[in-house]
């Protein structure tokens, strides 16, 4: 039987990968699939607290609403990342973090 | 008429605007600054229509506040967006120049249309009481900024500045909402008020975890320290209104969220006192980095993002004094410094936008003998500068002797120690922009600077506002 | 319950252990013999290969792409109302409402897209 900490504990592992992800990795496509993992990482442990904090047999889907709200959020987000990215793409060649830091001080 | 019109007439001017921007030829675009303008100040007059508490039935009060701190702060993102909306005007050949299409002439009708995007998120930040709300609201503003930062893409600062905003802003989000989710296990609820009810009776350790990825998203809304490395780079790099915007807007309204999501764990006896000692290491970081980093800047757009972290730095202060009690709670407080801090940091922008049209720099260089070239806006600068140090008779001085009284009366010897240098190092990093504009003299043949009608309106009122507030700060406290 | 899923395993570990022998076979046994540039080049049904190996796609296909998410996925909120409120939404009026001015901010949006030339694949 699963239990509510198997869930809290992948979406832990999943938090974790994505947050060191974006710490380490020099690629912002790969970061921002990263933080994309940690915006998921925080809807798996929604649905898992919501699923297991049932009230008169039913769960409790005010969790489960603040989901749909970060999956859209989360596509919008992408939507305007991307498009900043192709943009800075297209003037400076690179995808590299490091290589962004014209300016200093 | 329930408070929630406000932000729907927002929403809906935002909308007409893009279309009609959409459906305009390129040379009329001013044009819809001005409409924008318009439209937000026949908003702030609405708000002043509105009472709170209003008898209204709707199933929106479960996730909608409408109390006079609310409506308070939702004046503050009205007046904060009218005031970009006029810098953005006088910003715009700036503008124009560095946003150009590839086929053909510059695109700036959207950066009028977003600041009234992002004022409904502001607004709707300043009434959310449910973590849904919270989050959605926040996350309105975030990526409505996301592409103001960004939106000079001829200018590879300005790019280079929308990435780091969007790395690092997608990143809090992450945290913010990973804090929410445990703060929603620990306690089973998603309104502030049933959290409230039911905290006490949570666990400890997911208490305490959710309240530390909180502070630690949140930190970056109001540009403190675990998440203040953005600062620098994203003001410098942004077109200056936005800049101002972010300073202002962002802050106010994440400080009256944190306001409402800390509030429950330091209601709670056992969270209390390392909740509050979390906090009070939070400013103390914040104003000790704030101020050392800004004494050797050189470029005032960079002073002023670390006065930004340092101003953040004393509102923690005031925050973890968690002040219940008398005239001067934490909350009252924190609503007098933002108002002082929107007037003074406007008007600073407002003189860096005007100068940075005449001479295309940023340095504090560029101000050196302003006073000769233009003695208004030399005085406008001294203002500004004198009331970010806290020079008494003006807003900021109060804005700060507030802080102080709060933290005296929670006994935070220790952080008011940290903040009596902080601010003393203000005054010196301050000064040194009025000893460019009043000692050093302009450099060989340096022209007078002009000042438009409608930027010296604006001087002068924010001028007015910052003295005001200095003597008669019941204007503000009176309201809440 | 675990032993459900041991097709499974049994599975992965042919297909991963058919990709990898091949991969080994191909450069323990390639190695050896004499090698040319024709013969190091890629196959294609003995076509000659014609430019770069990445292709350069129109900033364009992004963009339908970024349309398409963002569109699509609205219908997260329009699903669940549809099935939680069939009933309730012909006696409330209210909720055929607010799930129609949502649709229309959606128009707004694609309005906005189509006037700016973002759907005009010509030019």
């Amino acid at each position: 039987m699963t239990t509510l900490n198997d869930y809290l504990i992948a979406s832990g592992l999943l938090f974790s990968i994505g947050l060191f992800g974006v710490m380490f990795r020099r690629n912002i496509i790969v970061i921002f699939m990263c933080l994309e993992m940690m915006l998921n990482a925080a809807n798996l442990s929604l649905v898992a607290f919501s699923r297991f904090n049932t009230s008169a047999g039913l769960p409790d889907y005010n969790g489960q609403m603040l989901v749909f709200f970060i999956i859209t959020v989360a596509a919008a987000e992408v939507a305007v990342g991307l498009a900043i990215i192709i943009a800075m793409f297209r003037s400076r060649r690179t995808v590299d973090v490091d290589e962004i830091s014209s300016m200093k001080g | 008429m329930p408070a929630y019109y406000l932000e729907i007439a927002v929403v809906v001017l935002g909308l007409v605007l893009l279309l009609v921007e959409a459906f305009t030829p390129p040379q009329h675009k001013r044009r819809i600054g001005w409409a924008a303008l318009a439209g937000i100040a026949a908003t702030f007059l609405l708000l002043l229509t509105v009472k709170s508490h209003c008898g209204c039935d709707s199933p929106m009060w479960q996730f909608y506040d409408d109390s006079s701190l609310s409506l308070f702060f939702k004046g503050l993102a009205l007046l904060c967006t009218a005031f970009v909306l006029m810098l953005g005007l006088e910003y715009l050949p700036v503008l124009e120049k560095y946003s150009a299409r590839a086929g053909g002439g510059p695109a700036t009708g959207e950066f009028f249309a977003l600041p009234v995007l992002i004022c409904a998120g502001l607004m709707w930040m300043a009434s959310a009481i449910d973590i849904t709300t919270i989050f959605l609201s926040l996350e309105l503003t975030t990526i409505g900024f996301y592409i103001m930062v960004a939106y000079m893409r001829r200018n590879v600062g300005s790019l280079e500045a929308g990435v780091k905003y969007l790395i690092l802003g997608a990143l809090s989000t992450g945290i913010l909402v990973y804090g929410l989710s445990w703060l929603f296990g620990a306690t089973g609820q998603t309104g502030l008020d049933a959290i409230r009810t039911a905290l006490p009776s949570a666990a400890r350790g997911p208490a305490l975890f959710a309240f530390a990825l909180i502070l630690i998203a949140l930190c970056f809304k109001i540009a403190a320290v675990p998440f203040h490395f953005w600062v620098p780079d994203v003001y410098q790099g942004a077109p200056t209104p936005v800049t101002a915007f972010l300073s202002v807007g962002s802050k106010a309204a994440g400080f009256l969220v944190a306001i409402r999501l800390m509030e429950p764990f330091l209601a709670v006896e056992s969270l209390r006192t390392t909740c509050i000692a979390i906090l009070v290491a939070v400013a103390c970081a914040t104003l000790i980095l704030g101020n050392l980093a800004a004494i050797p800047q050189g470029n005032f757009k960079r002073l002023l993002a670390y006065s930004s972290i340092s101003h953040a730095g004393f509102l923690l202060l005031a925050l973890a004094s968690d002040r219940h009690t008398g005239e001067l709670t934490s909350t009252r407080i924190i609503a007098f410094y933002l108002s002082a801090y929107l007037c003074m940091t406007l008007l600073a922008f407002a003189v860096l936008i005007i100068i940075n049209k005449s001479t295309g720099s940023d340095e504090l260089k560029a101000f050196d003998g302003l006073h000769r070239r233009n003695p208004f806006l030399g005085f406008a600068t001294l203002i500004a500068a004198a009331s970010l140090a806290g020079v008494p008779l003006t807003a900021g001085f109060l804005g700060k002797f507030f802080v102080f009284i709060a933290a005296a009366g929670a006994q935070q010897w220790l952080a008011i120690g940290i903040a009596v240098a902080g601010a003393a190092a203000g005054f010196y990093y301050y000064f040194k922009v009025i000893r460019h504009v009043y000692w050093n003299t302009a450099p060989e043949g340096a022209a007078a600077i002009p000042v438009s009608p409608v930027a010296k309106s604006l001087l002068i009122i924010l001028i007015a506002a910052t003295l005001v507030l200095g003597v008669y700060p019941q204007l503000i406290l009176g309201l809440l | 319950m675990l032993s459900e899923y041991l097709p499974v395993l049994i599975q992965m570990i042919t297909a991963t252990g058919l990709a990898a022998s091949m991969l080994i076979l191909s450069v323990v046994l390639g190695k050896s013999g004499n090698q040319s540039d024709i013969k190091n080049s890629p196959y294609e049904c003995g076509m000659l290969p014609i430019g770069e190996g990445q292709p350069r796609f129109s900033v364009k296909f992004y963009m339908v792409a970024m349309l398409f998410v963002l569109f699509d996925i609205e219908v997260v909120f329009m699903y669940p109302w549809a099935v939680v409120f069939r009933d309730m939404i012909v006696t409330h009026t209210i909720m055929f409402w607010s799930m129609l001015s949502f649709a229309g901010i959606l128009l707004v949006a694609y309005l906005y897209a189509l006037k700016k030339g973002a759907l005009n694949w010509k030019e």
